[in-house]
Order: structure tokens, then sequence, then C-alpha cells
């Protein structure tokens, strides 16, 4: 019996050195794990748990140059639903229920991906207290539901200035991808348009974040580290708020009184107002407008169509910077100013007008607006006064014949076809046509290619192919008030930081410098202010406080009523504002712009604001 | 040969009885912090110490009953152990815990899994046959017999289906071949055998499912198991999700651990099965690397101290019992320590001593006892 030790000796070794050899390799594995690759370990568990959630800074407000809000945040309670939730269709249908929204509409709200997995999406916002009350109560049956107070806009004075404001909304997938967005996140609330865009970087600020401890099903568990946002910095814009308000009213005004005239499809209106020594906008208006509340907590599809469907006149467009105009005979100043220049007129170069103008040949004739007998014999000072065509067909028709495409040349200079360079959005440049222009846009009409001696003609009257933005032509006048030097026009006055000290504060700065001579620009100056005392502006300013340099314009528009304009600065003697006012389809400058003028040069320089009514016929 | 003939000192085994008590301390601390944060956690650790108390008496009993009578009961124990693996198939008495019927129930109250006294049944009855031989083992009719024994309850358990415990039954009875003696060039064909056998087996399993349009032999997670050892990316949520986890828990344990209690794989839920499989993931991440090489010092301690007691066996028959233990806890120490480490596939083997679970706790501890049954009773010298 004792042999089989002896025997055996080996195999017990065997299985000595099967137990060393498993506990040998298991060992070194774990020295390999735990020691040395311990700290990539450490870093993979802690990616396990932990899970960081953003905290939204508050927006930095608006406010108006006086430091009146435009824009400010306020509180909500909003209602909102993990991500989970969507697939839970009782308790879609019981939210349903107590929100009054439908379950498709609350569905697609809590299964937008636009969000970071983890912030709940919000379902609602502004919800009643009976609302919050029934949740308080009754947690149990709505799991992942909850009440959150999150920031949101608020527009103290409703809808004045939308355009310029603009609104905010959930950064968009094309928008993340852009430099401008770099750091964003889906879910970030950002400016889409106006102010709130152009000034995103400013007002944003900084997040916070706060580091949960989660369990292996997500569920947070405790709060590990938490960095407080920085909130974004106000911006103080150059608009002033009474002015602003004045203007959107003068031009609702203009709309009706260009009804009560049976202009019946006026419906929409821009105006501007600029300081002419620094550029600065006190008011830009656009009708329609729009209601930028709509947008919190995400616009509705039924609201989104409606504000962009064809027939809406496109409210959420700013008309003053992004809609193209003919500018009629508010650009004879700038024909005017060219002709002077290159000497072809001077203040009282007589010239003949019949009413009708065949200069270019009989088949070629043109008709000045005062058809029956014209203004018979006119200086180049009654021709602005009493905007006569005939004496700017001779201009225009000269410049023709010149060659070398003088006139736009020198439009340009004063900014037409030019972007004004404002700190808005969207701005167009406008077009001053020329021959290459109508070659490349006629492309596929052969016919129609040829520059002819007509295009220069119509472009001297602020029509034919030229176009321009109600914004421009603010320009250009503030231009003439300030000695021929165009300021960049501009919505940022001050950033102010967290004590409410401005830490960037703009400088005015010149946008163009057209070649111009004082004496020439006196010649229209004093041709502007006899318009508004004897001329077609005169029915507009009659009895006005300030002596007010102008000028009506009625711009024809195929298939459309006119287009009435009115631009103009003042005072006078010592000109401080430039405005310009186009009502679509409103009829005649004289009798309906002007008037909306007059109430919005009565806001700025602190004249009581009356609504006059006006008569011109003239164009 | 009675024991006690020469006192109390004949009867002891004070490294044996030291580690064990080490063990079962250390894995009940280890225990007590995976359940503290789960729900019905406390009742659980009382559980463990009542699994624990049973176990010693049984410990008690087995060290006095004098192993070598079971040396002729070789036919009934036969029996005995079939009834233990079949036992959870009879209706009523039976329950299924993750695709195998391999639970013991009354009255809806799962009592023990009887595969855990299954596996010192089945190292007796191996150690009665193959003791017959005095440590020779030559002629393929003798490994044919001895093969064809470890079939009844090999079979039987594949068949409930439990692939872990029946691996453990290939592992002990490797581990007492080779102490009792079996020619080394039947390991090597063994072994051949196995590495075609693995080989072949993934794509023979496809062919029989394809023929039969249905899982014939290995189920679809037992391949997933099998697969995911391979390539853990595989299946991060599901399969690989325990093993990736198990990993990422004892990995950040580092050197000294992140504290008992403290760990947050654990804790959060991130480990599968923490009181139980992946136990050792719980001491790797709260104990790191000193905890866990201070438990494979016990089992070192264990093993080496049982084959002291295999070598000092009065009989072959006690040297094999002891030799088959060894075996046992060295192919699952091996095993679990091994898949919660990626070393070896995921199957549901429990660490001796440390994980919850009364069944495998009560076998231990009476393998325990015939350990000390056999050292109680060693030659003379």
């Amino acid at each position: 019996m004792l042999d089989f030790r002896q025997h055996l000796k080996g195999r017990y070794a065997a299985l000595a050195m099967i137990v060393l050899a498993i506990l040998g390799i298991l060992l070194v594995r774990l020295w390999s794990m735990q020691v040395l690759s311990g700290d990539d370990y450490v870093a993979m568990a802690e990616n396990n748990r932990l899970r960081e959630i953003s905290i939204d800074a508050p927006r930095g407000r608006i406010l108006d140059r006086n430091g009146t809000p435009l824009v400010t945040n306020r509180p909500s309670l909003a209602v909102v639903a993990a991500a989970g939730t969507k697939d839970d269709e009782e308790l879609l249908n019981r939210l349903s229920a107590l929100l009054g929204m439908n379950v498709e509409e609350i569905r697609e709200r809590v299964s937008s991906v636009k969000e970071a997995a983890l912030r709940p999406r919000v379902v609602m916002i502004d919800a009643s207290k009976e609302i919050v009350a029934y949740l308080a109560e009754h947690e149990a049956e709505f799991p992942g539901v909850e009440v959150q107070v999150i920031p949101l806009r608020e527009y103290p004075n409703g809808q004045v200035a939308a355009h310029i404001l603009g609104y905010t909304g959930e950064i968009s997938e094309a928008q993340i991808a852009e430099p401008d967005f770099e750091g964003y996140v889906l879910g970030d609330t950002v400016g889409k348009t106006g102010a709130e865009r152009q000034f995103e970087s400013v007002l944003q600020g900084d997040k916070g974040y706060r580091r949960i401890e989660v369990d292996a099903v997500g569920r947070p568990r405790n709060i590990v580290e938490e960095t407080d946002p920085v909130p974004g910095r106000d911006i103080v814009l150059t608009i002033d708020l009474e002015v602003q308000r004045v203007a959107e009213e003068a031009l609702m005004l203009a709309l009706e009184e260009a009804h009560s005239d049976d202009f019946t499809s006026a419906r929409a209106a821009a105006a501007v107002a600029v300081d002419v020594q620094t550029g600065e906008v006190l008011a830009m208006a656009s009708l329609p407008t729009y209601d930028p509340q709509l947008f919190l907590g995400g616009i509705s599809a039924a609201d989104w169509e409606r504000l962009n469907a064809k027939d809406s006149e496109y409210p959420l467009n700013n008309r003053a910077t992004m809609a193209l105009y003919p500018t009629a005979s508010t650009f004879k100043v700038i024909t005017g100013l060219a002709g002077l220049t290159y000497g072809t007129t001077s203040e009282w170069k007589m010239y003949r007008c019949d009413g009708r103008w065949t200069e270019m040949g009989e088949q070629w004739s043109k008709y000045c607006w005062k058809r029956a007998g014209g203004h018979g014999a006119v200086s180049f000072h009654r021709g602005i006064v009493d905007s006569c065509d005939t004496v700017f067909y001779e201009i225009g028709y000269d410049f023709y014949k010149q060659g070398d495409e003088k006139l736009q040349k020198y439009a340009r200079q004063w900014g037409y076809g030019e972007l004004t360079g404002i700190d808005l959005p969207g701005e167009v440049s406008g077009r001053m046509p020329d021959a290459a222009w109508k070659a490349a846009f006629n492309r596929n009409y052969p016919e129609f290619r040829t520059w002819l001696p007509g295009d220069t003609v119509n472009i001297s009257i602020g029509q034919g192919d030229m176009l321009a933005t109600p914004l421009q032509v603010a320009a250009s006048y503030a231009g003439i008030a300030n000695d021929g030097r165009i300021m960049r026009p501009h919505v940022l006055k001050q950033v102010l930081d967290s004590q409410g000290e401005p830490v960037i504060e703009m400088k005015p700065e010149v946008a163009f410098s057209p070649d111009v001579d004082p004496g020439h620009l006196a010649v229209i100056h004093r041709a502007l202010v006899a318009v508004t005392q004897e001329g077609t502006g005169a029915s507009a300013f009659r009895g006005f406080e300030a002596k007010v340099a102008g000028k009506t314009g009625t711009a024809e528009v195929a298939g459309k009523d006119d287009y009435a304009w009115f631009a103009a600065y003042a005072p006078a003697a010592e000109p401080r504002y430039a405005v310009a006012v186009v009502i679509e389809q409103g009829g005649h400058g004289g009798s309906v712009a002007g008037p909306a003028a007059r109430e919005i040069l009565s806001a700025l320089l602190g004249l009581p604001v009356e609504h006059v009514k006006a008569t011109d016929v003239s164009r | 040969m009675r024991i006690g003939d020469d006192g109390f000192r004949r009867l002891m085994n004070v490294p044996l009885l030291v580690s064990v008590a080490l063990l079962v301390l250390y894995g009940s601390v280890m225990v007590q912090s995976a359940t503290s944060g789960m729900a019905g956690g406390g009742g659980m650790f009382y559980r463990h110490l009542f699994g624990l108390g049973l176990g010693f008496v049984l410990l008690v009993v087995a060290w006095l009953i004098d192993y070598s009578k079971f040396a002729g009961w070789i036919g009934p124990l036969i029996f005995l152990n079939a009834f233990l693996i079949l036992s959870p198939r009879i209706p009523g008495l039976g329950a299924t815990a993750k695709g195998a019927t391999s639970w013991l129930e009354i009255a809806g109250v799962r009592l023990f899994q009887p595969s855990e006294p299954a596996k010192l049944v089945t190292i007796v009855i191996m150690a009665a046959v193959i003791a017959q031989y005095k440590g020779r083992i030559e002629q393929p009719r003798d490994v044919a017999k001895i093969l064809g024994i470890l079939a009844i309850p090999l079979g039987l358990i594949l068949l409930q289906p439990d692939l872990g415990t029946g691996l453990v039954f290939v592992a002990i009875t490797m581990g007492m071949l080779l102490v009792g003696g079996l020619k080394v060039k039947w390991f090597v064909a063994f072994g051949l055998t196995v590495v075609l056998g693995l080989g072949l087996l993934l794509p023979i399993d496809a062919g029989l499912d394809a023929m039969a349009g249905k899982d014939v032999a290995l189920k679809e997670y037992q391949k997933n198991r099998l697969l995911v050892f391979v390539d853990s990316s595989r299946d991060p949520k599901g399969a690989g999700y325990n093993l990736a986890q198990s990993k990422i828990a004892i990995g950040s344990g580092g050197l000294s651990g992140q504290g008992l209690g403290s760990g947050t794989q654990g804790n959060l839920n991130f480990l599968p099965e923490r009181h139980t499989d992946f136990i050792f993931s719980v001491l790797g991440e709260e104990l790191g690397f000193l905890g866990a090489a201070l438990l494979l010092g016990l089992y070192l301690v264990l093993m080496i101290t049982a084959l002291e007691i295999s070598v000092q066996s009065k009989d072959l028959f006690g040297s094999l019992i002891a030799a088959g233990l060894i075996s046992m806890w060295a192919f699952q120490v091996l095993e679990n320590v091994g898949m919660t480490i990626g070393l070896m596939p995921i199957t549901g083997i429990p660490l001796p001593f440390m994980s919850f679970g009364s069944s495998a706790m009560i076998t231990n501890l009476a393998g325990t006892g015939m350990l000390l049954s056999v050292w109680a009773r060693r030659r003379r010298t």
C-alpha cells in the first residue's frame, strides 16, 4: 500500500506545479491590469459613472440707447419630459389630456434628437399653476415628467422692434457646422435673426457644468462637481424705443391712409431713421411684423407656416435692409449731384417740359408725371422742387451720350448697389445696373442684351432696373446732410460688463466718401428745403416746426400699385437725422409717405407727434 | 484505526482550518460589501451566514466519518449522484435559472443546487474507481471504463444544461487521473481531442442547427459567451458588457483599491451578479492588487496544505479524494477569476469560499471536512 507514494511522486509534483502555474498566471495578469494599466481603467470607470450636464447661461439683455430694456429674460415654469417617455403611450395620453396638446405634438417634442441625450425635452412652456399643482400631486402617474424653471426671452414692449431684435431658437444642424458656432452643441438656444443673431457671441455667455454620478441605468445619484454659468453681456442698441414706436405707428397709419385713398393693396412698408453724423440707427421699422414670443420654446408648425406663407408678405423679413425697391424720385438728388459734378447742369440751368419728351426720337418718347402741359420752362432747382421728370431725362440722356457709365459709377460712390455694412444679418446690396449687368442678366434673350439710352434715362429718375433698400436711401440722404460723408449705419452702441459699465463702445466710421463739391451739395440742399416749403412735400410738412430737407417719390412697379417714398433730413440748418420711408402700393409719396416721415422726424426732434392729412399727386 | 488515538494533535490540521476560516471571513466581508447597496441585500448577508453555519456542521460531520468506508459504495453513489443531478427535473421540485434547470425548489422557495454536492459525490466515485488501478492506468479498456463512469454525471449535467459545472467535473477527473497514474500519452491524446473538438464544435453545431432548424446542442447564449471571449467588443451591451464592466472594475482597483464599500462599478450596478459570480470583481475594485494577491495567497496555502494531506494519506483512495478537491478548487479559481479578467470564457462558476450561495459554500466546507477526515486517518511515520 505504501508504495503508491514513491511511484506517484512525480505526479504530486505535477499537481503542485499546475496549482502554482494557475495562481501565477492570475497574479501576473492582475499585476498588469491593476498596477500597470490601472490608470486607464480608472478613466474608463469615471467615464462609466460620470456624466456632464451643461447649465445654460442667462442670455445678455438688449437695451435701447436710453437703457430701456428691449429684451430681457424671465423664468418660466416648463413641463419637461425625459427622452425615454416617447414610447409610453399611456403617459403621453395622460399628458395630452392634462396639457391640452395632441399626442403627436408631445411625442415630436419628446423624441427630438436635436437635444443632448440626458437633457429633458421641453413639452410646454409657461405651464399654468393648475398643471404644476396637478403634476406635483400625481407624480407617480407621470414618471419621467417634471416641472423645471427655464429662462426664456421676454419682450417688455411686445412686438416693437421685432425685426431689429430678432428671435432666438434651438441651434440648427446647419448652424452648428458654421465656424461662428464652434463649441456649441445641439439643443443650445441661439440668436436666429436680427441683433440676437448678430451679437450672439456677446449675448450667449458661458455655460455652467454639473458633473453628476449615474448608475448603470443612467439614473443620477449625486452631484460631484458644479461650475456656475457666466451670464451673457448686456448690449445697448442705438435704437430709441420712443422713436421706434412712433415709426411703427406712423407706418400703420400710412397704410390706413393709403387704404382710404383707395390703394387697398397696401400691406407692407418700411422706415429707417439714422443719425447723419454717426450712422447710429434710431429707428428701423418693417411692416407687416411678427411676435418674437411665438418662437419661445420652439415655434409651432402652424405658426411657422403662417409666417412663411406666399400671401403673408413675409413678416419675418426686415424690409429696411432686405427688401429692394426702385427708389423713384428720391434718386433725383443723386442724378442731380452727378450732373452738377460732371458740369452738365447747374442750379439755374433752364429746361423745357411739355409733358412728353421725345429727345431720344419719336418712337422712344417718355412722359413727365405731369403729362397735361408739363412744367413748362423749369430750372434744375425747380425740377427737384416740383419733381419734374423731363429735367432728369435730359441729365440722364447726357450721361448716356457721354458714355463710360458715369451716372452709375457716381451712384455707387453714394452707396447704391453696395452694402452699407450695417451690423444686422441679411443686408442686401441692391442693384445699380450697367451694360455688363444687362448683358449677363439677359444672356438667354439676345434682343434685350444691349444697353439702350432709355436704360440710363430710367435710372436717372430712380426707375428701370435700379433697386435699393430703404437703408441705402436713408444713408445717401444722411450723406448729403453730412457734407458728403456717409457714415456706416449701425445698431450696436455699447456692450456692457456685469457691472453695467461699457466695455465696447462703437465708434462712428465712414462708409462712403463720394466725390462731391460743397457748393453742389448746397444746390441740392436748397432744393430739398424748398420741396417741403413749396414743392411736392409742402402738403405733408405744412405747419411743421422744424425746417426739413426732403424729397417725395412714387415708384412704378409692374403689376402693382405705385410705391410711395419719402426721404428727408432735418433740421435743415444743422442736420442731425435722416429718414427714409416706403409704403408698398401706397400711392403717392407726398400724400402717404410724407406724413409718416413727418411723424418720425417729430419724434426724433422732440416735437409733438401729430398725424396730418396730405394731398400730393406728383411722382 | 480510530481517530483520537494520538490525541488532538493528530486530528487537527491548523494551516487548512486557518486558511479556510480566513477565506470564509474574507468572503463574508466581500459579500457584505457587495450586497449592502442592493435591494434586499441585508437578508442576503444573513442567508450567507446561515449557509456558513450549516457548512461548518457538515465539515465536522465529514471530519468524523471515516472516508474509507465509501470505497465500497461505488454503485449506490453513482445512483445518488444521478438522482441529485436529475432531481431538478422532478415535476414540482425544479426551477430554471439562466437557461439551466439546476435548482431544487419547494413551494416556490429555492433550496439548493444539487449539482454542487454532486461535485463531491463525483470526487468520491472517481477516487474509488481510479484507486482500484493502484497508480497504473495504461490499458485502453481501463481508460474507457473510467471515462464511462465519468460520462454518467457529466452527461446528465450537460443536459441541464450547465456547461460550466460539466467542465468542473472534467477538471476534477483529469486532476485525479494525473495523481492516479494515467500514462502521459493519454493526457496528450485528451489534449489533442479537446483542441480538435473545440475547433470543430462551432461549425458542427451550426450544421446541426441548420439541419434541425433550431438550437440542437449549444444554446445561443453559450455560443455568445464563447465568441465574446474571443472578441469582447463583439457585443458591449450584451454578453461582452459583463466582461468589460468586470475588467473596468478590477483594473480601476489599482494597487490598493478604492476602499472597502467604495467601488463605483459595484455600487452603481455596473457589475452584474456582483455578489455571486463576479464577487472577485468587487474585491479587485475595492481592495486592489494587494487584496487580490492576499486572496490568491490564501488559496495557495489551502491547496498546498491539501496536497500535503494527499501525500500523507494512508491509502490511494484518500489521496485521490484530496487530489480531486485540489483540482476542483484550482479549476474554479482559474475559471472564476480568469473570466473576470478576460482570461477564460464567462460561465456561472462560483469562487470557492467567497461567492454568495449556500450550496457551493456547504459543498466546499464539507469537502474540507473530507480532507480533515483523510488527514486524521493519515499514515503513521
